[in-house]
């Protein structure tokens, strides 16, 4: 009898015991710590993808396409402020760090909000000179840490953001490494040069939302009730949290969902924490609703928006405007290697080195940030022509359908073909009959 | 001088109120103030304010300029974001005096809660009394003066500033990433100072600085989880 033969089974596929699962124990076992990853999480999320958006047929009338005007501006944080924020199209670019970024990367996307009209928000750290001298608007974070930041900074903000969580990391603050830590972030900062910095995790001067309703009070005496005040919060208890936000009077809320990038972050952060954006847009919506200030409050969504139908749905669902970051940082030339957090960003965006910084042309890269928020304004536009609407705000969510029976139970709009809507309507009947 | 009765004043209104009287004259005295909130919240330029009673939170925030004197006790986050100008309490106070406070100098006479200085980047902060724990947490600046005893973590993860104490406890009592030190003849003297100029009984000799460990990692006492197989032998159920 021949002697049995140990049979091998190549290539097998491994459902958990994956190339990544592999990497990310060898890495913990050997350095007995966890990862820090930048761009945010690869992980597959439940996106606007999932949503298809109706034509106007013989039910109503397309606009056309090329001859036919589309109303894109829009009108941001009119609940209480005296001056809201008015941007020429719905796509403002979101709060990424002078430390995260170059000098150079924060100067071209200011320049570019000069192009398209739109509005840059600074990010944690101070504001840059440069930035807000190239920008068209320009937005202020008031963060837990307050680095950089002083009675002048509310002086120059069109709009202000109380940042109380970031949707890469929520319940989690800054990380920039000390190699992105250079002489000038230092400066801005007002930190020593060269160290890790884990900023504040919760803001010293509101402890909960008791206080937070006299700090409000303080902000708008500040302001003198001219500049829009937006809180901006990571998608988790959307639901009670935009509660909050109604009751402590702010004019509009930035909501970033779990699919939003970040310069550094732990892994575990960026893969399980918080909800997808488009959940946590529905659930914002229906919440503003309830609370009868749908029509006053704003409402800035951000988190994996990568083009003009990302635009049209999150319109359709009930928001105000979109926030770019890492899309923006593409249109630069980044290609989400997702290593952020070492500094050594090849092409000049996510780094302080001063040779790799020179690979970033300002000019060239403002240009190209600025095409691209032109180029998703227009398929916006196009999408919503298509659905018969004159001005992108009228888009509604009547104009969408789910593709999935998850798309439908996650956001109540009805599944495509049948119309059945699974749990909770959206402004649906949910009559299916079950 | 003029004075001011707030005793029937919304406190919406109280600021705007302030404002137009100190135009009539520089030197203020506010009566019946009764814990209101964000009494001269953002105050700016040369003025003289005194408040006759206590006030509520947010006491002096974002001050720029003045000398605002509260002869009560004050509310949490007096002096928050403060640019300049003195910020004086007669009696005592309550958590996160003078966070993130730019410049100026805030001085409390009796003793303060947790978190005085929280991330402060400028200025002085004097506590003539006891601070309660976590004193000078993530500063990033400026001089935090602890005349009294410390509160527990003090110090913890500063990234700069300097915080100076007499309490012979005090190395017991200090957060992470900061270091006990000598005082230097220059910080002897901007403190003997500081003592002359508000009539402080000290003597800057006498104190110690909790300053910031300036390396490029700072490390976290409860960051990493502290496993102890030893301690956890007691828990061990022989089986069989």
């Amino acid at each position: 009898m021949a002697d049995k033969k140990q049979v091998t089974i190549h290539n097998a596929p491994k459902a958990t015991w994956n190339k990544e699962i592999l990497s990310e124990i060898d890495y913990k076992a050997t350095n007995g710590k966890y990862r820090i990853r930048g761009c945010g999480s690869p992980r597959p999320m439940p996106k606007f993808d999932d949503l298809m958006i109706l034509p106007s047929q013989l039910t109503r009338m397309p606009i056309d396409t090329y001859r036919e005007d589309c109303e894109t501006r829009t009108v941001l944080g009119a609940r209480f402020a005296k001056k809201p924020l008015i941007i020429e199209t719905p796509v403002m670019i979101a709060g990424m760090s002078y430390g995260a970024l170059s000098k150079e990367a924060k100067i071209a996307l200011a320049k570019a909000t000069k192009l398209v009209g739109t509005v840059i928000s600074n990010g944690e750290g101070g504001i840059l000179p440069e930035e807000l001298e190239n920008s068209y608007r320009q937005s202020v974070q008031i963060l837990a840490s307050r680095m950089g930041f002083t009675r002048r900074n509310m002086e120059v903000a069109d709009m202000l953001e109380v940042l109380y969580g970031i949707g890469a990391k929520p319940g989690l603050s800054g990380h920039l490494m000390g190699e992105k830590i250079s002489e000038e972030i230092a400066e801005v900062r007002k930190i020593p040069i060269g160290i890790d910095l884990h900023s504040h995790p919760r803001a010293g001067d509101a402890f909960g939302a008791d206080d937070m309703v006299v700090k409000m009070q303080q902000l708008r005496e500040m302001t003198d009730w001219e500049t829009p005040i937006f809180c901006k919060i990571a998608a988790g208890r959307v639901r009670d949290d935009i509660k909050i936000a109604i009751k402590l009077g702010f004019d509009g809320i930035i909501l970033d969902g779990c699919s939003a990038g970040t310069g550094a972050a732990p892994v575990m952060a960026t893969d399980h924490l918080g909800i997808p954006t488009m959940p946590a847009l529905v659930a914002a919506v229906r919440t503003l609703e309830e609370m009868g200030v749908k029509e006053e409050m704003s409402l800035i969504v951000s988190g994996g928006i990568t083009n003009g139908a990302d635009l049209a749905k999150a319109l359709a669902i009930g928001a105000d405007a979109v926030a770019i970051g890492t899309a923006a940082m593409v249109a630069m030339g980044c290609r989400v290697c997702m290593n952020c957090q070492t500094g050594k960003c090849a092409f000049g965006i996510g780094t302080q080195d001063p040779e790799l910084r020179q690979n970033l042309d300002v000019d060239e890269a403002a240009e190209r940030v600025a095409n691209y928020i032109k180029a998703i304004t227009a398929e916006t536009v196009l999408l919503a022509k298509s659905a018969g609407k004159t001005k992108l705000k009228n888009l509604e969510r009547e104009d969408l359908r789910a593709l999935t029976l998850e798309a439908c139970a996650m956001t109540g709009i009805p599944l495509v073909g049948s119309d059945l809507v699974i749990g909770k309507g959206f402004g649906f009947s949910a009559d299916n009959g079950l | 001088m003029e004075y001011l009765d707030l005793a029937k004043v919304e406190n919406e209104k109280v600021n705007v109120l302030i404002k137009d009287k100190l135009k009539e004259s520089n030197e203020l005295v506010l009566k019946n103030v009764n814990s209101m909130h964000n009494i001269c919240a953002g105050l700016s330029g040369d003025c003289q304010v005194t408040i006759e009673d206590s006030t509520g939170l947010y006491t002096g925030s974002f001050l720029e300029g003045p000398t605002l004197r509260i002869k009560g006790n004050v509310g949490w986050y007096a002096g928050d974001d403060m640019m300049s100008g003195e910020l004086i309490v007669e009696k005592n106070t309550g958590c996160n005096i003078g966070a993130y406070i730019n410049g100026g100098t805030i001085v409390i006479y009796g003793n303060t809660g947790s978190r005085v200085g929280y991330g402060m980047k400028g200025g002085n902060i004097i506590v003539c009394g006891s601070a309660g724990r976590w004193a000078g947490v993530m500063a990033m600046g400026g001089d935090l003066i602890i005349l009294g005893a410390l509160g527990k973590e003090c110090g913890e993860s500063m990234y700069s500033g300097k915080i100076f104490t007499r309490d012979p406890e005090a190395e017991s009592k200090m957060g992470g990433n900061v270091f006990y030190d000598t005082i230097t003849a220059a910080e002897t003297e901007k403190l003997d100072h500081l003592f002359s100029q508000y009539e402080i009984a000290a003597d800057g000799k006498d104190f110690h600085v909790i300053r910031p460990v300036l390396s490029g990692r700072h490390e976290y006492a409860l960051f990493k989880p502290d496993l102890k197989p030893e301690l956890a032998k007691k828990y061990f159920v022989k089986r069989g």
